[in-house]
């Protein structure tokens, strides 16, 4: 059982210890993994090209009329490594490997004018290189020799036992959202504003960690996300209820009266959550869509600070919802780092950018541990959202390429 | 069901088959059809014959510059976000690719993509011929830092312009910019498009730091054009160089062999201004101080000493009472050749509102100047100072936004990238 202070740190560090070991097992050729070197100015590149003929090597060279042409089709099983050049293909910029419907090896940012490589260890099979929006976008290659493990099998093991993580992450988070709602009711019904307040601080975050999920339940009597985190204009006055709600009697109003209803009902309504939750699965690309989803949330309310109009604690929110969104990430990043290495690397880079840039605002200065959002400066704002748009669009890419694996 | 379900309702509904199993059918079906592999990403065929509207890409200078000018402008400025140069140039590539797609009335990539993809070209813009469009793209004085390696390769005719009179009303957000990329075309969806697909492209390496739409040319580029009027309703560049005169091109446009930087002959340089213009309390002038404040009829377009637009005005002329016809302060007059040791620049500007100003209530309205040239430094800069020092319009308009932008030549044909020369 994780523990709650522990968890960030912690999940941050699986991420880097991802990435050694990940980028370790494509140096050593882990069946169907690849590793790419970023794109060059093809001029920087041109003295690279290999000697023709070597058999573990593919010069391919991509045109607007001839599509990926490659020097040779059939290779022997074992480490093959793809040089790239786009010449003119202005409509290309990026070429796949691909077994069936899955996509074994890529290289992507590859615009006329520029080089690139992948490497990826092939066995015995039919194999594509395709090169979308060409004039003859797919080439068949053959491959013989000794066979070995399967791929496709690891591939699916690691997709399944990240979804399984995520699963457990969820109902860790649910687990912590009921003992801290249930702290935050009982404070209600005290006579402390100020640990009132603290208390609701400490709930918050474990409701934003998994927004998506409770999202989700969004049917009849099940509207769950309404009930627990409608803002005063979501619903009509009379309905208003909630986490928020009760926000607005402690940092607004600076009372306890008449909040002990709504924490009993918030406690209610999280304890459905975790009896609906508990029954869920979830599939890869749900992972990869719900971290998606986060990171909307993010610039969509946290960063206007909407969300927290009354404690101005939208930073401790954003940083939630990008904790949801990297343990998703992180999750998928296993099978993720065996379909498209570069774009995995991406994606992590993006967001160690936005977690260094979201550390810069932590402070001591008030239980959040973030600074209150009126302290923001309109510069910061765009720097904020900048980088949250930097993380969503490579990791727009992820559910496609994990629904194919 | 919907033939196609948002993230959102896709995340629900299939978070949903594990709560009831009653609905794991139905929900099975939606989860199966957004995994199912899309139709080929080939971009659909334009519905429109692909050679109408459009302006060749490729070519010794930019289009968008001597090209005669659109009726819609969209324009940003970027600051580079990466700290890496290869990021830069595979950004700077994909731009051109993607310039190459547009200018020819083409997506950027695949509308129609894998259902659990988002589409690569945004889309507004299918159906939509190429409408004329240009993209030109231009490297600010900022990107010469110390970032990129590329302080050695900084023109002497970038420098930064100096503050001129009357500058103390510019606004820093509006202002500058590592980048800029000018889109114009007759649509102004085609033109917006490509602004953003541009702003996509460069998620992660660059962001927006300031756009400008406008939406009626104010300047004739071509003898076949005539000349549109300003929000003042004034013509004001009836004496723009033209495409068809290659001999101004060549004096005044083009940077030539005098430049020092080589990876700069066959550009220009570009100067931006946004000139608010407070045309409420225009509008309250009598119409012969209208008048002398350009120099022009308001109707006709033709100069004070003139009966048609294209008379050449005579600064020599004088009325009755012996004061010049066109006066000391006229605009016209101040931004002639005459005026400028025979100095002139290529306008390219166009007319912008961006709704009103809160503080007041007033429009914001007037004109995204824009203007090419071989050296700011023999002829913005000069013609500048002198009209912010002495013209009559001074009154009337307020410059809030300043930038200045290297554009280098043209690309060869694909294969070439903005910048190519620069780095190499």
């Amino acid at each position: 059982m994780k523990t709650t202070s522990a968890l960030s740190a912690r999940s941050r560090a699986a991420f880097s210890g991802l990435a050694v070991t990940a980028l370790a097992a494509g140096a050593l050729t882990a069946c169907g993994s690849s590793k790419s070197a970023k794109s060059e100015p093809s001029q920087a590149a041109a003295a690279s090209s290999s000697p023709a003929g070597d058999p573990h090597k593919a010069v391919v060279t991509v045109t607007a009329a001839g599509g990926c042409a490659v020097d040779h089709t059939d290779f022997p099983a074992g480490q093959v490594t793809f040089d790239i050049s786009n010449k003119d293909a202005t409509a290309v910029s990026e070429i796949e490997l691909q077994s069936g419907q899955r996509i074994i090896g890529e290289k992507e940012n590859l615009p006329p004018g520029f080089n690139g490589s992948f490497t990826v260890a092939l066995e015995a099979g039919s194999y594509s290189l395709v090169c979308p929006g060409s004039g003859q976008p797919t080439r068949q290659l053959t491959v013989t020799g000794a066979a070995s493990t399967s791929a496709d099998a690891d591939l699916s093991t690691l997709l399944t036992q990240g979804a399984k993580e995520y699963k457990t992450y969820v109902d860790t988070q649910v687990g912590y959202l009921v003992q801290t709602t249930q702290a935050l009711d009982s404070s209600l019904k005290g006579a402390d504003l100020v640990a009132a307040q603290k208390a609701y601080m400490k709930a918050r975050p474990y409701y934003e960690k998994i927004e998506p999920v409770a999202e989700s339940f969004a049917v009849g009597n099940d509207d769950l996300d309404k009930a627990l985190d409608a803002r005063a204009d979501d619903v009509p006055p009379a309905e208003w209820a909630g986490f928020h709600r009760i926000e607005k009697g402690l940092f607004e109003d600076k009372s306890l009266a008449g909040l002990a209803a709504y924490g009993d009902a918030l406690v209610t309504d999280v304890q459905k959550l975790q009896g609906l939750t508990a029954a869920l699965e979830y599939k890869p690309f749900e992972l990869a869509n719900g971290a998606q989803e986060l990171l909307d949330e993010v610039s969509k309310t946290k960063v206007t600070g909407e969300e927290e109009r009354y404690s101005h604690i939208d930073l401790l929110d954003f940083q939630s919802n990008v904790e949801g969104s990297e343990q998703a990430f992180a999750d998928l990043r296993p099978a993720l780092q065996k379909i498209d290495p570069a774009l995995t690397g991406t994606i992590a880079d993006a967001f160690s950018a936005l977690d260094k840039l979201l550390d810069t605002y932590r402070t001591g200065d008030n239980p959040s541990g973030f600074v209150l959002y009126g302290t923001l400066k309109d510069t910061d704002k765009p720097k904020l959202v900048a980088a949250v748009k930097a993380v969503q669009e490579p990791l727009s890419q992820v559910a496609a390429k994990v629904t194919k694996a | 069901m919907p033939p196609r379900a948002s993230r959102r309702q896709l995340l629900g509904r299939a978070l949903g088959v594990a709560v009831g199993a009653g609905a794991a059918g139905a929900a099975g079906f939606g989860v199966a059809r957004a995994t199912e592999p899309g139709p080929a990403a080939t971009p659909a065929a334009p519905q429109h014959d692909p050679t109408a509207d459009i302006v060749p890409f490729y070519g010794a200078h930019q289009a968008g510059i001597a090209t005669p000018a659109q009726d819609r402008l969209a324009f940003a400025a970027f600051d580079v976000t990466t700290a890496s140069v290869q990021d830069l140039q595979v950004l700077l590539g994909t731009w051109s690719a993607a310039a190459a797609q547009l200018t020819r009335g083409l997506p950027v990539g695949a509308v129609e993509t894998d259902p659990q993809s988002p589409p690569i070209d945004t889309g507004e813009a299918e159906g939509l011929s190429a409408a004329r469009l240009t993209i030109t793209v231009g490297f600010g004085p900022s990107l010469f830092d110390q970032r990129f390696g590329l302080s050695a390769k900084r023109p002497a005719a970038l420098a930064d312009l100096p503050t001129l009179p009357g500058d103390g009303t510019l606004v820093p957000a509006r202002s500058g910019g590592d980048l800029c990329v000018q889109a114009c075309a007759d649509d102004p969806t085609v033109a917006f498009h490509a602004i953003r697909n541009f702003a996509r492209l460069a998620r992660g390496k660059a962001v927006i730091r300031w756009s400008q739409l406008g939406f009626g040319r104010t300047s004739a580029t071509s003898v076949g054009q005539q000349t549109e009027r300003n929000l003042m309703g004034f013509k004001d560049g009836t004496r723009n160089i033209k495409a068809e005169t290659g001999a101004d091109l060549d004096g005044y446009v083009w940077v030539g062999a005098e430049g020092e930087q080589s990876w700069m002959r066959g550009g220009s340089y570009l100067v931006a201004r946004r000139i608010r213009m407070l045309i409420e309390s225009w509008d309250t002038d009598r119409l012969a101080d209208q008048e002398n404040v350009f120099g022009r009829f308001k109707t006709s377009g033709a100069p004070l000493t003139g009966k048609a637009e294209s008379d050449t005005p005579d600064f020599a002329a004088e009325g009755a009472d012996g004061r010049p016809v066109i006066p000391v302060g006229a605009h016209i007059r101040l931004a002639a050749p005459e005026t400028n040791g025979g100095q002139k620049i290529l306008r390219r500007g166009y007319s912008y509102t961006d709704g009103i100003d809160t503080a007041t209530g007033l429009l914001d309205a007037g004109l995204f100047f824009i203007a090419y040239q071989k050296d700011p430094r023999a002829q913005f800069v000069p013609i500048q100072t002198r009209l912010a020092q002495h013209d009559n319009l001074n009154e009337y308009i307020r410059h809030t936004g300043s930038a200045l932008f290297a554009v280098p030549p043209g690309l060869a044909a694909a294969g070439d990238w903005w910048g190519k020369a620069l780095f190499g």
